[in-house]
């Protein structure tokens, strides 16, 4: 008699624990590249902000508990809003978020670890780097506190001198580098690492609403990075993008802030909606009731989530036309949602419901989200948004849907794959406090504020008048918000007890459904033995209860042999990553500090990248979809730069014709000049081209001579870009002359910053080369350099023809 | 060995010289239009064209999307696209189109 399936116990065999590190020293936690690991540093330390914001949360409560109140000032407590706001967004969900993208996403689809390990390792500390950057601010006694939305022309340097904006700022570039390379790894690893048999549709909704959210990221985070360049331009350097005397829009800022920002909003939502996907299921023993409808509601979510970003500038003065046609858009994307809720309901409905911690945060999430989602459905409408936006309403909404929403699924998303992680069962006892504290302190924090706004309490003030019937809802706020401290400190308690001495988890505590139920509790370093057989959606629990007794794909050994490589620790993520914030530290401070941070950042990436240059089983990287894990993720970073210079290009040709000053383009450009430097542009594409082919044939003169062949041109279009630009500041044409300065130099300088990069890559390949080291079998790095220098040509074609040659 | 290139035959050097050929061929016209004032009515639409059949050129033949399968495409196209429909929504909304009638 077999022993039930989810008894099996997996063993490695020697050879796979061979390379793999699994000490506990702090070194072997600063180069660890293992995306379980990573995915623990992520979770601590988020939950150490999660700690902080809350902080800051209670004390903004305990200002407005009574009226008039004095415990801090104005100052302060708009500095408290502000990082309480920054905060929970980008050091907490975000990171709680990717706790469970790194930990589970590589065990759900069957795969030993991400496609980019040590990519993922720079990911993690480039965000430490961020969240200690942005709360250093607080011990520089001058942190951000012109809100989480930093609204121009507040963040003015006229209107806000201090260095709070700047460490907002830095801190926030560097957190969206940390985000953007990680969706780029992931989007790898889901669509090219899944276990044979694995279709897209029989992923886990997790893995589903993971990828999901990584184009998010990837395609919602430049917008903001450009708003961001353009704000540190008008602060440091004396630039018009939000200088309305000069001819400027205060909506630039605004638009590009909710372009991201409604995107955003999803980026934090759809995973907890994916972990309810996971949760409900198990804990119903019945399949996600139309799973296939969930998959493509989470996608429509996403997609059209581009569409409706001025929904939070109802106010702003867009016009009927604009206002109209967001409100439709907005009241749309409630439907795919609602899609979802009522999928969830029919999954409990006739279930054999077990009652665990994780279900009661799940559910939990289902009712209080939907609350939010009708109150954001009412916000959807332009007239009524115009008496609730700015009021308490508005905040009411944020937190059910963020607390309600997000945080609550990542609690059963905590509870669910606690003993996954930790080989540890948290105490469902404690769990079921945690919840009901949780609800309660929640609902009664949050519920009084749709009242307190409806009768006109706005956002964003630091106390009251006793006079105005704003007392008591606020009291009750405020003991509610401190019934979330005390559930908080209930699941730290649970934590604790479950990590010191908790019942040892087996490899299936809930009688699972999907693969990571199917390796033990902790995982081994290599996650499975053998990459899983696929049964279909709910594999695993096919594989115990279907009726099939053959798998769709069978179990397979990847590589064929006995011993699995298992990525080798690096020191370098994090050396880059400190680079980095001694750049943004500089910004600060001293730009002699910029300089070194910068050099630093190349150093340890320049060695990043040359790390396993030679390194056997780095050199074939294709995945299951036949493409080259590193091509597909050049492409996906262009894909992210079309956003980039979109916007750029965007900017430029939206401020055409604003300047209050001259000169005008027509009275600058050369054009017979720049059609020369486009023309050298084109050409080196071509030698690119030829310089590949060469790579890929195993000629290496003709390799060498194309390879430098197309640096020297770059360097020739280098050299046309500082001839013009000396000329026009000699003319007297500069970045602060007019706003048609502000839009053009930047956008040119910075496509010339993309071909400096891309002559320094070139140049590097150029020496490999020279020194024997560029072989045939490394043609698919030429060829990703070859993809990152036709896109810098073809950027420079859309801007020779809209900047420079359009009347 | 690396990702296999799907549908069409590998390109030569051959077609890579007449894709150059043209792109030069099409900015010099890109240039000369601009001075042909005979043109003026329809220069934005056709610069924008000719523009758009470089940026294809390019993206086809030199960053080999005709020879690969979908993926690259699909990851490449689907943002170029929505980032041209978000900059075209930008511009609108902040009143850009009135520049191309001044």
């Amino acid at each position: 008699m077999s022993a039930h399936p989810s008894d099996r116990l997996l063993h490695a065999p020697a050879a796979a624990r061979a390379s793999a590190d699994t000490t506990s020293t702090v070194l072997s936690w600063l180069t660890t590249v293992d995306h379980k690991r990573i995915g623990i540093l992520y979770g601590a330390s988020a939950f150490a902000f999660f700690l902080l914001g809350g902080l800051e949360a209670l004390v903004i409560r305990l200002q407005l508990a009574v009226p008039n109140n004095t415990l801090v000032s104005a100052h302060t407590f708009n500095e408290l809003f502000t990082m309480h706001g920054t905060t929970m967004i980008f050091l907490a969900i975000m990171p709680f978020n990717a706790m469970f993208f790194n930990f589970m996403v590589p065990l759900l689809i069957g795969a030993r670890d991400v496609a980019f390990p040590r990519l993922n390792a720079l990911s993690y500390w480039i965000f430490l780097a961020g969240g200690l950057l942005l709360n250093a601010s607080w011990l520089a006694g001058t942190p951000p506190d012109v809100g989480w939305f930093g609204y121009a022309n507040l963040t003015s340097k006229h209107y806000t001198p201090g260095l709070g904006v700047d460490f907002w700022i830095f801190s926030l570039q560097i957190l969206g580098v940390s985000s953007v390379i990680a969706a780029i790894n992931f989007i790898v690893t889901i669509l090219n690492m899944r276990a044979p048999g694995m279709t897209m549709m029989r992923m886990p909704l997790f893995v589903w609403m993971t990828l999901v959210v990584q184009f998010l990221i990837a395609l919602a985070f430049p917008p903001i990075t450009v708003g961001l360049i353009y704000l540190m331009f008008d602060r440091f350097f004396g630039t018009h993008f939000y200088d309305v005397a000069a001819g400027g829009d205060l909506h630039l800022w605004q638009h590009l802030f909710w372009i991201f920002g409604h995107p955003e909003v999803y980026i934090l939502i759809l995973p907890a909606f994916g972990i309810v996907s996971e949760v409900l299921p198990t804990f119903a023993r019945k399949p996600l009731f139309g799973a296939p409808v969930v998959i493509y509601s989470g996608v429509l979510i996403g997609f059209f989530g581009f569409g409706v970003w001025s929904h939070h500038m109802f106010a702003a003065g867009m016009g009927p036309v604009a206002d109209s046609a967001f409100s439709i858009a907005t009241m749309l994307i409630a439907i795919p949602t609602g899609v979802k809720i009522f999928n969830w309901l029919a999954t409990l409905w006739g279930g054999a419901v077990r009652p665990t911690s994780a279900l009661h945060f799940a559910v939990g999430l289902v009712g209080l989200f939907t609350i939010g989602g009708l109150s954001g459905v009412m916000h959807a409408s332009p007239p009524v948004d115009l008496q609730q936006t700015d009021s308490y309403f508005v905040v009411a909404h944020l937190h059910y849907v963020l607390i309600g929403g997000s945080l609550f699924g990542i609690f059963a998303g905590i509870y669910y794959w606690w003993p996954k992680m930790t080989g540890r069962l948290l105490g469902e006892g404690l769990g079921r406090l945690n919840f009901w504290l949780m609800f309660a302190g929640f609902n009664l924090a949050f519920f009084p504020q749709h009242y307190l706004g409806a009768i006109g309490m706005p956002r964003r003030i630091y106390t009251y008048r006793p006079d105005l019937g704003w007392n008591a809802g606020n009291l009750a706020s405020t003991i509610g918000a401190f019934g979330i401290g005390l559930a908080v400190l209930v699941f730290m308690v649970n934590a604790w007890r479950s990590l010191r001495a908790g019942a040892p988890a087996p490899a299936d505590p809930w009688d699972g459904r999907t693969l990571e139920w199917r390796t033990s509790s902790p995982p081994p370093p290599h996650d499975f033995d053998m990459i899983p057989p696929v049964y279909g959606r709910d594999s695993f629990w096919r594989e115990k209860y279907g009726s099939r007794r053959v798998p769709i794909a069978g179990a397979t050994q990847a590589g064929g042999h006995a011993s699995i490589h298992l990525p080798a620790p690096s020191h370098w993520p994090w050396m880059a990553a400190l680079g980095l914030l001694v750049a943004a530290v500089g910004g600060l401070t001293h730009v002699t500090l910029v300089v070194v941070g910068v050099l630093w950042t190349i150093w340890a990436l320049v060695r990043f990248a040359l790390e396993h240059h030679r390194t056997p089983e780095h050199a074939d990287q294709t995945g299951g979809l036949g493409l080259d894990h590193r091509k597909m993720a050049m492409w996906l970073f262009l894909g992210s730069e079309c956003f980039f210079f979109g916007t750029l290009i965007a900017t430029f040709l939206a401020y055409k014709g604003r300047s209050v000053v001259g000169p005008a383009p027509h009275e600058i450009f050369n054009i017979p000049l720049t059609s020369l430097s486009t023309f050298d542009l084109l050409m080196s594409s071509l030698l690119m081209v030829l310089a590949l082919a060469a790579v890929q044939r195993g000629d290496r003169r003709q390799a060498r001579l194309w390879l430098f062949g197309t640096a020297f041109f770059g360097l020739i279009f280098l050299g046309f870009q500082a001839y013009e630009f000396t000329s026009f500041v000699h003319e007297g044409f500069t970045l602060q002359q007019n706003l048609f300065g502000s839009t053009f130099f930047l956008l040119t300088g910075l496509h010339g910053t993309h071909v400096a990069i891309g002559v320094f890559w070139l140049l590097s390949l150029w020496v490999l080369d020279l020194r024997g080291r560029l072989a045939t079998v490394d043609a698919v790095k030429v060829e990703i350099a070859g993809l990152y220098w036709h896109f810098v040509d073809v950027v420079w074609i859309a801007i020779f023809t809209l900047v420079y040659l359009i009347p | 060995m690396s990702d296999q290139h799907q549908g069409h035959e590998p390109p030569t050097v051959g077609t890579y010289l007449r894709v150059a050929l043209v792109l030069t061929v099409v900015t010099a016209l890109e240039v000369g239009v601009i001075y042909v004032r005979r043109l003026a009515p329809i220069v934005v639409p056709l610069l924008l064209a000719m523009s758009a059949a470089k940026f294809a050129l390019v993206a086809l033949f030199f960053m080999h999307l005709r020879y690969e399968s979908r993926v690259p495409t699909f990851l490449f196209v689907g943002p170029l696209v929505l980032a041209s429909g978000l900059a075209v929504a930008l511009m609108t909304l902040t009143g850009a189109f009135l520049v191309f009638g001044r």
